[in-house]
């Protein structure tokens, strides 16, 4: 599904990529840690072309990237970007948020687009709030209608960038869950996350990012009780610590 | 010093002072439609990205503000007969509010615009909607509910710019006032009423101002 | 024919420089005068003391409600029937001090209460007086606040000069004014006159914008 093959980027002189290779399959759970600045948000965000690289090639769905913007738009309807701040749109009730893109993208009509959303909805669990405007909800409930709002244009893939970095803690394992269950039904996810429970519980592969290149990668059992490399051990001491 | 007002003066030339102000209200409106256009326009053609198109009018939008509106005024009327064209100053007027004002207006716009956050955006784009759809769909809707307040601003500004219309000696509220202070040599009486007329003027546009503020917070927030 | 009027306008060039200078020095002392008033006035505009914060702020509506022109006029007509003798010249700086005082007052007041109130708190906390509180803490953070809409304020009073004309005084308009009188050519005079304020007003409308844009996330 995705296919990064010797793929680099810099900003300006600050190589932040470098050499990366990894495909993901169909289906498959990936999750990518590392400090803050090592690259890995950039990593996902190049997933769904909202970051240019420089060298190298990655292809999604069959799909080269860095190609026309036409081809690129054709991409995104195919693969959902949840943001670390949700970046709802305030002036769209949750509903609204949902049926934007199904309606003006997809070119649903109203009516099948609003069934789609009000369904989404209802299985983020937030079948009550669809006519609430994005600052009526908690910060846990905005993440859900992102989510939610991705899911509405059927992706094959999800991109998730650090979906519950921005949530007061009692609000991230109703996020969680949606996320879990989403992995359970099959799609094809990367998760940018820390949250290494979550990397247990559903996570493929796990991925150690540091100073922009791939460190480690290994299932969830081999990553957690025998890490290889000694950046990844100073850093699951770090956050399994608590 | 105001103990001595001649109101009985000021009352007889009520009638004058109306005209005047009913002169300025449409000298204004007139300037600010205008201007509402030409500022659409030039703050599309600024953010657009092709280069030919966006330097007239960043080049427009600066030399108007780096200059002031009396020159840009004495501009057109000293120079639009050399260029052959030969309007009524009562048109020059307006035209040079229209100009003068369109600048603001574009960069009222255009702040509204890159006030919107930058996720925004991303959001748009990762869900595959075009640069044109993601502007009327999820920027525009946003940029242009902060842009009304300064708006009423500028069309303050504007009211009290188009006095300087009377220096072409287009017939408005101050050269109303003027024409009292001549008549009968009582420049107090004309400035007083001619002043009472303006803060009319400006506190109306307050006051809209302030209601809307009010009213359009965000839907539905309380 | 356009090179024999360009070569007289350069002929008045001691009219023109006369003027500039005319304009340069009225924007520079009203500045001045009016950044100090108009701090006291923002002092006072966002102080503790309602009423006085009220009477004031009829008194700026006054004179942000009212063209300037007819200000100028004001100042020229009426201080006189006072008994008040005044050079068009100082009238001309009275009536631009004054509406700069108006307008920074506002931005002021505004940057005072930008300033978290945490800040005076902690301030008060530490045993500070409202004086020192002021001084110490909320003024500087305020100023910091207001400088980029100041510098812009100071481009508005240098257009503003341009009415002061209107009163006789030989500013850069009206030294424009006074060529067209024997040169008939308005657009070679006043593009000469709109390029020499472009000159004194753009740099300042640049370092003004600099420092909004400097924290601002840009989308386009």
């Amino acid at each position: 599904m995705i296919e990064f093959s010797n793929l680099n980027k810099w900003f300006g002189a600050l190589h932040v990529l470098s050499d990366i290779n990894l495909s993901v399959a169909k289906g498959e759970v990936v999750v990518v840690c590392g400090p803050s600045g090592s690259g890995k948000s950039t990593l996902i965000r190049c997933v769904n072309g909202l970051e240019p690289f420089q060298k190298g090639g990655l292809i999604v769905d069959g799909t080269e990237l860095g190609g026309s913007e036409a081809r690129l738009r054709d991409l995104r309807m195919e693969v959902g970007f949840v943001f670390q701040q949700f970046n709802l749109y305030p002036h769209k009730t949750a509903l609204e948020n949902v049926t934007l893109a199904p309606i003006h993208v997809r070119k649903l009509s109203k009516v099948d687009a609003e069934e789609r959303g009000r369904a989404l909805l209802a299985k983020v669990g937030l079948g009550d709030k669809m006519g609430n405007y994005p600052h009526q909800l908690s910060g846990g409930q905005q993440q859900r209608v992102a989510i939610a709002r991705s899911l509405a244009m059927q992706p094959k893939i999800m991109l998730f960038d650090e979906p519950t970095s921005a949530l007061d803690p009692e609000m991230i394992n109703e996020v969680l869950d949606v996320m879990v269950s989403l992995a359970r039904e099959g799609m094809t996810m990367m998760v940018v996350t820390h949250e290494m429970g979550f990397a247990r519980k559903v996570a493929d592969r796990v991925i150690f990012m540091d100073r922009g290149a791939i460190v480690e990668m290994a299932s969830p059992e081999t990553f957690f009780t025998a890490p290889k490399n000694d950046r990844t051990r100073d850093f699951l001491s770090k956050v399994l610590q608590h | 010093m105001l103990g001595n007002l001649n109101i009985r003066v000021m009352l007889e030339y009520l009638p004058d002072i109306w005209h005047g102000f009913l002169a300025t209200l449409m000298l204004s409106a007139a300037g600010f439609a205008g201007a509402i256009v030409l500022g659409i326009v030039a703050c599309a053609l600024s953010i657009q990205p092709l280069r030919w198109l966006k330097w007239p009018a960043v080049a427009y939008v600066d030399a108007i503000r780096a200059t002031p509106l009396l020159a840009q005024l004495y501009f057109l009327y000293f120079g639009l007969p050399r260029l052959g064209v030969l309007v009524p100053e009562m048109v020059i007027g307006v035209i040079a509010l229209s100009l003068n004002s369109g600048a603001y207006v574009a960069e009222i716009i255009r702040s509204g615009i890159l006030s919107i956050q930058r996720g925004q955006v991303e959001a748009g784009m990762s869900t595959g909607l075009t640069y044109l759809q993601r502007m009327r769909l999820i920027v525009l809707p946003q940029a242009l509910r902060p842009t009304v307040s300064p708006l009423i601003g500028q069309a303050i500004v504007l009211v009290k710019d188009s006095s300087l219309l009377s220096l072409i000696s287009v017939v408005e509220l101050t050269r109303a006032g003027q024409m009292i202070a001549i008549d009968r040599f009582m420049p107090i009486e004309g400035l007083v009423s001619t002043a009472l007329a303006y803060l009319v003027l400006y506190y109306l546009l307050k006051l809209m101002a302030g209601l809307w503020v009010h009213q359009n917070r965000l839907p539905g927030r309380a | 024919m356009f090179l024999m009027q360009l070569d007289r306008v350069m002929g008045y060039w001691p009219v023109l420089l006369k003027g500039i200078a005319m304009t340069v020095s009225l924007s520079v002392l009203s500045l001045l005068i009016g950044v100090v008033l108009g701090f006291a006035f923002g002092i006072i505009r966002a102080g503790r003391n309602r009423t006085l914060a009220r009477l004031l702020g009829l008194y700026v509506d006054f004179f942000r409600g009212t063209p300037f022109l007819l200000q100028v006029f004001i100042v020229f007509f009426i201080l006189p029937v006072t008994g008040i003798e005044l050079s068009a010249f100082t009238s001309g700086v009275i009536a631009m001090s004054n509406v700069a005082a108006c307008f920074i007052g506002e931005i002021v007041a505004s940057g005072i209460k930008a300033v978290p109130t945490g800040q005076s708190e902690a301030a008060a906390a530490s045993g500070m007086t409202r004086a020192q509180q002021m001084r110490h803490v909320v003024l500087p953070q305020a100023v910091r606040i207001v400088t980029p809409s100041l510098v812009g304020q100071f481009v508005l009073l240098i257009k503003d000069s341009s009415v002061v004309s209107a009163i006789g005084l030989l500013d850069l308009t009206r030294a424009g004014w006074v060529m067209v009188q024997s040169i008939p050519n308005g657009l070679l005079v006043f593009g000469i006159v709109g390029l020499s304020y472009f000159i004194i007003c753009y740099p300042l409308i640049y370092i003004s914008r600099r420092m909004e844009r400097r924290d601002q996330s840009t989308i386009l």
